[in-house]
């Protein structure tokens, strides 16, 4: 699924964490690792990293450690890209302050603008647990096909025991109100068949898909998308929520005027998996 | 102080009772034959006003609807509040993430859509005021308006001709959603501007104020506004009654706002539809609140305005030919045409330009709120509101069908 990791470190109280759930990841998948650290390079923070290396199993001969200055987000996006990275996993706090979230987040930047795959850990461990129970964001977009299939393959690999698929319609309080000129029993053959056309078209996604063991389980909801899929995702409970990519670079005017990945970013519901579709 | 009088209360229940009524029972026969209820509303106020009944029974017309009294401010007032109430669910609709999801082309199709009819009907209007019987004191005001009128699109009536369609959620389909919700913004933008020029605004408040306070409002709304009800919302949710809670605070604002853009020389609805549009677009403002409010509103107040049309004019009388001839087609052919340019910049193909370009074409709505406040404040005459009124129910009858026919030529052209 992913075939080079990185780890973008800084010498925080999660490092060592996110080290670990790295390292889960790297077996999981059976990909290379690398880290990357934007700072100067200072020899006392190098024995410690190698020091946290070794506490924690790593083979320190196998290990690629990139060190560069620059702008941390940009640098961090322009290494993975450089490095053929696919997935890049990194820390985030659940919820920042109001400047942090808007300008400073370095975590939140990534998420808007990266073009690598982005693993997104709010709460990391050092004994790292699988992902149980994921939801994957299966609303309309042209891409959905793909995100519901790594989402599946993700949660095969994880043996998880639930898997909840969210679609949405859109626009549903317009379209009943309009359905509402009707008779009572076509409004809600309306209701029911909008519901029905949507769990349809994530039945037809996922018989071409191999489920093995998974129990799954498709949700329909209607609201602003990103919002409802946070929503729900807290609701469930869930450990990871896997979602598509912006089709483009988040800006501040995507925050005032909220694209749904910022519904998301504004309060991490729980662990993300930012996926490139092809 | 002067109060209503027994008499005056009771007929003002027979009005509203016969009124709803009367209503249901015509749009009933709409749904019948697939067309939206507002035909059938609208067409049974003409049925019930001085066209027709107050023609054959002028006595029974005059005590029912009398043109002066306590009842007839009171139903003044009724069908006041039934505009404010009608463009608040006009702008609960407008859903900016739907907007810029579908992103340029929308735009681009709505820019046509507006402008090609919106300059076209100015030119006409402004070389021949006379044969459009407009008012010659202020000839740009006047002819900038009829340009606007003709170019709006009803989102609801369009919704709907889409869900009978099944072409809802196609691509198609969102991006005329889309590209009316634009539409819908830009009119009521230019129109308010329009009124500021025209100059209701109180003593004092220039015209560069009223359009500033217009513009301000709208952008204060938006981004101040919109961050306050994000907050806000929740705790109604939580808190109150639901939705009893939320209704209340969502209808005081949006009287609140009514009287702001009133007081500033602004129709009412003006504030209510931008207040509508920062409702409607918090992520706290659920399908389901939405749901009811539309319902709420379009089962008791849209049929008193849309009724109340045909009882305030009379379309035999004020009917001229030559005026709704013209409003007609030009209101067709320049919709139509501006929106399919729109279409085909956009890269659109043909055939779902076409599509495009008879979707936008449809109205019955807020168009023809919009005619009535032109109609209240002297921007227009009797004859050209009939006009429009005509063109909004033809372009709601035809534009279905006209759209059905291209989708159904299409989808067989696919299949071979």
């Amino acid at each position: 699924m992913f075939q080079k990791i990185a780890l973008a470190i800084a010498f925080s109280p999660r490092m060592e964490a996110l080290m670990c759930e790295t390292k889960r990841f790297a077996r999981l998948f059976n990909a290379e690792v690398i880290f990357i650290h934007i700072g100067e390079r200072i020899e006392e923070e190098e024995i410690e990293l190698n020091r946290i290396f070794e506490k924690n199993g790593f083979d320190l001969s196998k290990i690629t450690v990139i060190w560069e200055d620059g702008n941390p987000s940009k640098k961090i996006i322009s290494i993975c890209k450089r490095e053929n990275v696919d997935l890049l996993v990194t820390g985030a706090l659940k919820k920042e302050t109001f400047f942090k979230y808007h300008f400073s987040s370095i975590a939140r930047k990534m998420m808007r603008r990266s073009d690598v795959s982005l693993m997104v850990l709010i709460d990391p461990k050092i004994n790292p647990k699988p992902f149980h129970n994921i939801v994957i964001n299966g609303t309309d977009d042209p891409k959905t096909a793909e995100i519901i299939k790594k989402g599946i393959a993700l949660a095969n690999l994880e043996k998880a025991k639930l898997v909840h698929i969210l679609n949405e319609i859109q626009l549903l309080g317009l379209r009943m109100s309009m359905a509402g000129e009707d008779i009572a029993s076509k409004v809600e053959d309306t209701r029911r068949r909008l519901i029905q056309d949507e769990v349809e078209k994530i039945e037809n996604i996922l018989s071409e898909i191999d489920k093995e063991d998974l129990k799954i389980n498709i949700k329909i909801v209607s609201g602003k998308p990103g919002y409802e899929i946070s929503r729900f995702t807290e609701r469930a409970k869930a450990d990871l929520l896997v979602l598509r990519a912006p089709n483009h670079k988040l800006s501040l005017f995507d925050r005032f005027f909220p694209h749904d990945l910022e519904f998301i970013l504004n309060d991490l519901p729980t662990n993300l998996l930012i996926l490139q579709a092809n | 102080m002067e109060g209503l009088t027994h008499s005056d209360i009771t007929n003002i229940f027979i009005q509203i009772s016969l009124m709803l009524l009367a209503a249901r029972v015509f749009a009933e026969l709409a749904r019948k034959l697939k067309q939206p209820a507002v035909i059938g509303e609208i067409t049974v106020g003409i049925i019930l006003g001085p066209s027709l009944f107050g023609l054959l029974f002028p006595d029974a017309f005059a005590s029912i609807f009398p043109s002066s009294g306590g009842s007839s401010i009171v139903l003044d007032g009724l069908v006041q509040i039934s505009v404010v109430l009608l463009l608040f669910i006009a702008g609960l609709e407008v859903e900016l993430n739907v907007v810029w999801n579908q992103g340029r082309k929308a735009l681009m199709i709505a820019f046509f859509s507006v402008f090609v009819p919106l300059l076209i009907g100015f030119v006409v209007a402004i070389s021949f005021p006379s044969i459009l019987g407009l008012s010659s004191d202020l000839p740009f005001v006047y002819a900038l308006f009829f340009g606007l009128s003709i170019s709006i699109t009803g989102l609801a009536v369009l919704a709907r001709i889409l869900m009978d369609l099944e072409m809802f959620k196609t691509n198609n389909g969102l991006l005329m959603i889309a590209a009316a919700m634009i539409i819908d913004v830009l009119a009521w933008i230019i129109f308010s501007i329009i009124l500021s020029i025209k100059g209701d605004s109180p003593e004092g408040m220039g015209v560069v104020l009223t359009i500033g306070l217009t513009l301000g409002f709208t952008f204060l709304m938006l981004t101040v506004g919109k961050t306050i009800i994000n907050r806000v919302l929740p705790w109604i949710n939580q808190k109150m009654a639901w939705p009893g809670g939320l209704l209340s605070i969502s209808l005081s604002l949006c009287f609140l706002a009514g009287a702001f853009t009133e007081y500033i020389g602004i129709h009412a609805t003006f504030g209510a539809f931008v207040i509508g549009v920062a409702l409607g677009d918090s992520e706290h403002m659920t399908e389901k609140a939405k749901e009811i409010l539309h319902q709420f509103i379009n089962n008791i107040f849209a049929p008193l305005f849309f009724i109340s049309i045909g009882i305030k004019i009379n379309f035999i009388a004020e009917f001229n030919l030559t005026i709704v001839a013209i409003v007609v087609l030009l209101g067709f052919t320049t919709k139509v045409v501006g929106s399919y340019i729109g279409s085909k910049f956009s890269g659109i193909n043909t055939n779902n330009s076409l599509i495009i370009g008879f979707g936008l074409n449809s109205r019955g709505s807020v168009d023809i709120v919009l005619a009535l406040i032109a109609l209240e404040s002297g921007l227009i005459s009797e004859e050209i509101f009939i006009g429009l009124v005509i063109m909004a129910l033809l372009s709601s009858i035809a534009s279905g069908s006209i759209m059905k026919m291209i989708y159904k030529r299409t989808q067989s052209i696919i299949a071979k």
